[in-house]
């Protein structure tokens, strides 16, 4: 339980530091050529994510994110940036023009999009959040919803998570049949 | 009586009807004699009404029998009606009973056709169609007959449908008949329009001469095309490749003088519009001169009697043009009788000499087909009109109704006289070359004699009988002395002109006259050869070719229309209508070639979508709300 | 709530996603485009949490997880894909792997 005790500058320097290095390493893993480079970015967007997490007072969803995703997918991708051929590829091209710029303008148009919708939508109900109690975002509130709210979500997520190590498996078996190369993937 | 009309209408139908269902189970004899039988019952039942008939008085000639009425419409009524009246039953005599002799006569003729059977429901559908014509009790079932001929006519000229030379005369004679049905059908939507109905009882009604004259001359034109006077003439001599029992029935006693019976039944009109009465009489006149010079040259045995039947109905024309009408449908009676007789006649000697019409290869017949020769002379004799043979009376009544009419009618009486002079011309130009003489070479390598056997007793009896007609037949109106024709025919259409004895007189005199110079010279030229037929090389030519009217036709009509097809097909067929159906078919393709192309293959280009789509939809709802 | 308000929170959000959008558009490596996704997941998880705040309702961290279960499971999924073709020797060029081309 990290609380601001000097005050609200503390919380908006923490607040800044961590907005630029989320946004900068998310840029970073976008622009790099060298995919491992941008996997080192993308665990340094994940971590300045957990920081704003706190600053959102839910420690467990901070604490997942650093230990699953930064800790275990990253690690994934990074074996398997390993193991393929690391090819410099320059980033910007390839495709036809006109994609690009479409691609630009439907990103734009997204972003534009979102802020105005939420902003015509919500209005001045942003300005002020509502105050939160104590154990809001701690284990044993995410543990009691998870276990009498959203237990359906709880057991589906759990499928959905052994089907993916299924997947995994069988993608990643090597079998005769594959290896001969007839089939196609 | 009535049920005596109807079966004389209908015997034939039911004949045709029988011959067509039963195909190849009827032996091809058999559909020859059904035919014939349909015919003679038909004749029977005509002889029967003739006889109920006369025993009336003339007030009470006219019976109605309307089986059903069909169209309906406001106060106009017309439907299936049948007509007894003098007029009527004198034309249902002479095409059941000429008809049913020439169906005999086919049945020789035509032995071993293999399509024999077509043939005679064809004949016996034409003799339905005729008698429906000549029965017609409206103007509409008239126009019923009338089609039907024509479409009978089409359909036997193009009998022998694999010479392609038939099925062009076909053509031509079904062309030319439509503008005919053309006009009268015009003819007949103003009469409706103006009288509200279409039963002959309109005809007598009140129009102004517009009208009057109008409807007279949509009448004419039909009657012109039908009855192949000019301008519509060129179709008869093509006519010719059809079997000759076909030129004798349709082209010679019945078809073509339907023309004549339709002025007659109309007569009232007629006598509404003189001027184009006269000009009836006028194109009669006209053609009677051209067709007698255009014989002269003529070399195919069928095409001298062709243009014979020409000359002969425009002399019919020339009577009911100037309202002689019992004097013009007596002479269509007895040129009914030696008209056929002659084409008979002509078709023996074809026979004879298998398929060979040419009459320059002929020659010296008279030795080897005796009986032949006789009857064709018989023939030719009534056509140029020497007494006591039938044309001499009916003919020669005509001339002198011309001279009661006045100036015109002296013009008129001058040509029919000039064409007297060459009817005998021509005619035994026919008659000496075929007959006369020595055999020619030709016909003693191809001369094989006809069989005596039934085929060939079919063939001779109706020649046999027509002979005798044709020396009796004209015994039925003597015009000074008496005249019954006349009498029977007064309740129908009374005669406009009534010639004196005097005229009477004189005209028969030149007539005769003119017709004995004519044969003298050819028999000069022809027989004994005293003479050498002239040759003046530009006549030669243009009776050859017929005054050009085939040239002319080509030219105004034909080539034209061709043009205008041609450019329409280039012009609008092609690139609109064919072009579009492919072009349909390679648009489409184009298109999903255009659209096939959105489906690259990368995943990004989806995703792409994915977020255009997902961008404009947000904008959708923000814009709704 | 001290430090700034959501807006702020929610325009980083925003950012987030679309750049992840960018780079899934515009690059050509797979294992780019996979991490690209990842951001845009990011992104959508932190607007999650921030609304969850908001609100004091803890049903948008509950999301949060399950999107990271979720994600997790796909890149699984997705490695393993660009495992085999790598095993396959296919070049690992999103445009080149075009062959359900229409």
């Amino acid at each position: 339980m990290i609380v601001a005790s000097v005050g609200n500058v503390l919380v908006w320097a923490v607040w800044i530091l961590a907005a630029f290095a989320c946004l900068g390493s998310g840029v970073a893993v976008v622009s790099f050529s060298n995919p491992f480079y941008s996997a080192l970015a993308l665990i340094g967007n994940l971590g300045s994510l957990a920081v704003l997490y706190l600053l959102l007072s839910a420690e467990f969803v901070a604490a997942a994110q650093v230990l699953v995703y930064a800790g275990a997918v990253m690690v994934m991708f990074l074996f398997v940036i390993a193991y393929v051929d690391p090819r410099l590829e320059s980033p910007w091209a390839g495709g036809p023009g006109w994609q690009a710029i479409g691609a630009v303008l439907a990103a734009a148009a997204l972003l534009v999009e979102i802020i105005v919708v939420i902003g015509l939508n919500a209005g001045g109900s942003l300005a002020h959040s509502h105050d939160v109690g104590g154990s809001f975002g701690s284990p044993s509130y995410i543990g009691r919803l998870f276990l009498t709210d959203h237990l359906l979500a709880f057991e589906i997520t759990s499928i959905v998570l052994l089907v993916a190590a299924i997947g995994g498996v069988i993608l990643g078996s090597h079998s005769r049949r594959s290896e001969a190369g007839v089939e196609p993937l | 009586m009535v049920y005596g009309s109807w079966i004389c209408l209908l015997s034939p139908l039911a004949a045709a009807v029988v011959i067509t269902l039963a195909g190849g189970r009827l032996t091809r004899r058999g559909a020859g004699y059904l035919a014939t039988l349909s015919c003679f019952v038909s004749f029977g039942a005509a002889v029967a009404v003739f006889v109920s008939l006369l025993g009336r008085d003339a007030e009470q000639r006219s019976v109605l029998s309307t089986a059903w009425i069909w169209i309906t419409g406001g106060t106009y009524r017309s439907g299936l009606a049948v007509l007894i009246d003098p007029l009527s039953v004198m034309m249902m005599l002479v095409v059941s009973g000429v008809g049913a002799l020439i169906v005999l006569y086919s049945i020789g003729y035509m032995d071993g056709e293999r399509e024999e059977r077509r043939y005679f429901a064809y004949m016996a559908l034409f003799v339905f169609s005729m008698l429906l014509l000549v029965q017609g009790g409206n103007l509409l079932i008239l126009l019923a007959g009338w089609g039907m001929v024509g479409l009978s006519s089409y359909l036997l000229i193009g009998f022998w449908h694999e010479r392609p030379s038939a099925i062009a005369a076909a053509k031509k004679a079904f062309v030319m008949n439509a503008i005919g049905d053309a006009t009268f059908a015009l003819a007949l939507f103003l009469l409706i329009q103006k009288a509200g109905s279409v039963d002959f009882g309109i005809l007598g009604g009140e129009y102004t001469s517009t009208v009057a004259n109008l409807v007279a001359l949509g009448l004419l034109g039909g009657a012109v095309a039908k009855s192949a006077q000019l301008p519509l003439q060129t179709w008869l001599p093509d006519a010719m490749e059809g079997p000759t029992p076909v030129s004798a029935l349709i082209h010679a006693a019945t078809m073509v003088t339907a023309g004549v019976y339709l002025i007659v039944r109309t007569h009232a009109i007629f006598e509404q519009a003189p001027k184009v009465a006269d000009l009836a009489a006028g194109l009669g006149a006209a053609t009677l001169l051209v067709a007698g010079l255009v014989a002269l040259v003529q070399v195919d045995i069928k095409r001298v009697i062709a243009y014979s039947t020409m000359s002969q109905i425009g002399y019919m024309f020339v009577a009911v043009g100037l309202g002689a009408y019992a004097n013009g449908m007596f002479h269509l009676m007895t040129h009914a009788f030696f008209k056929a007789l002659l084409f008979m006649a002509a078709g023996i000697v074809i026979h004879a000499l298998t398929d060979e019409q040419d009459i320059r290869k002929m020659g010296g017949l008279r030795r080897l087909l005796p009986r032949t020769f006789i009857a064709f002379a018989i023939g030719a004799v009534a056509l140029v009109g020497l007494p006591p043979f039938a044309g001499f009376f009916s003919k020669d009544s005509i001339l002198a109704d011309a001279m009661d009419r006045g100036a015109f009618g002296y013009v008129l009486w001058v040509v029919g006289l000039a064409g007297t002079f060459l009817t005998g011309l021509y005619t035994f130009r026919l008659l000496f070359l075929v007959f006369w003489g020595e055999p020619s070479a030709f016909v003693r390598e191809h001369f094989h004699a006809p069989k005596r056997d039934l085929v060939g007793w079919t063939m001779g009896v109706p020649v046999a009988v027509l002979a005798v007609l044709s020396v009796i037949g004209g015994w039925l109106q003597f015009a000074p002395l008496w005249h019954p024709v006349e009498t029977w025919l007064q309740s129908v259409a009374e005669p406009v002109v009534t010639p004196t004895d005097w005229q009477e007189g004189i005209s028969s005199a030149l007539a005769v006259l003119l017709g004995l110079l004519g044969i003298y010279v050819a028999w000069a030229l022809y027989a004994v050869k005293t003479f050498a037929v002239p040759r003046f090389a530009f006549a030669q030519r243009v009776l050859e070719h017929k005054f050009y009217f085939d040239e002319l036709y080509d030219a105004l009509f034909y080539r034209p229309t061709v043009w205008l097809a041609k450019a329409l097909y280039r012009g609008v067929e092609d690139p609109l209508i064919a072009e579009s159906s492919t072009s349909l078919g390679q648009d489409t393709r184009d298109l999903g070639g255009i659209v096939a192309r959105l489906q690259t293959g990368l995943l990004r280009t989806y995703v792409l979508a994915i977020a255009s789509g997902a961008a404009v939809l947000a904008i959708v709802f923000i814009a709704v709300k | 709530m001290n430090g700034p308000n959501i807006t702020w929170y929610l325009g980083v959000a925003g950012f987030l996603f679309g750049v992840g959008a960018l780079g899934v558009l515009l690059r050509r490596n797979p294992l780019i485009v996979l991490l690209s996704l990842e951001i845009m997941l990011n992104g959508a998880n932190l607007a999650l949490i921030t609304f969850s705040r908001h609100l004091d309702n803890g049903d948008g961290q509950i999301f949060a997880l399950a999107v990271m279960a979720v994600a997790a499971s796909e890149v699984v999924v997705g490695l393993g894909m660009v495992v085999a073709l790598n095993r396959k020797r296919v070049p690992l060029d999103v445009d080149r792997l075009s062959s359900l081309r229409g």
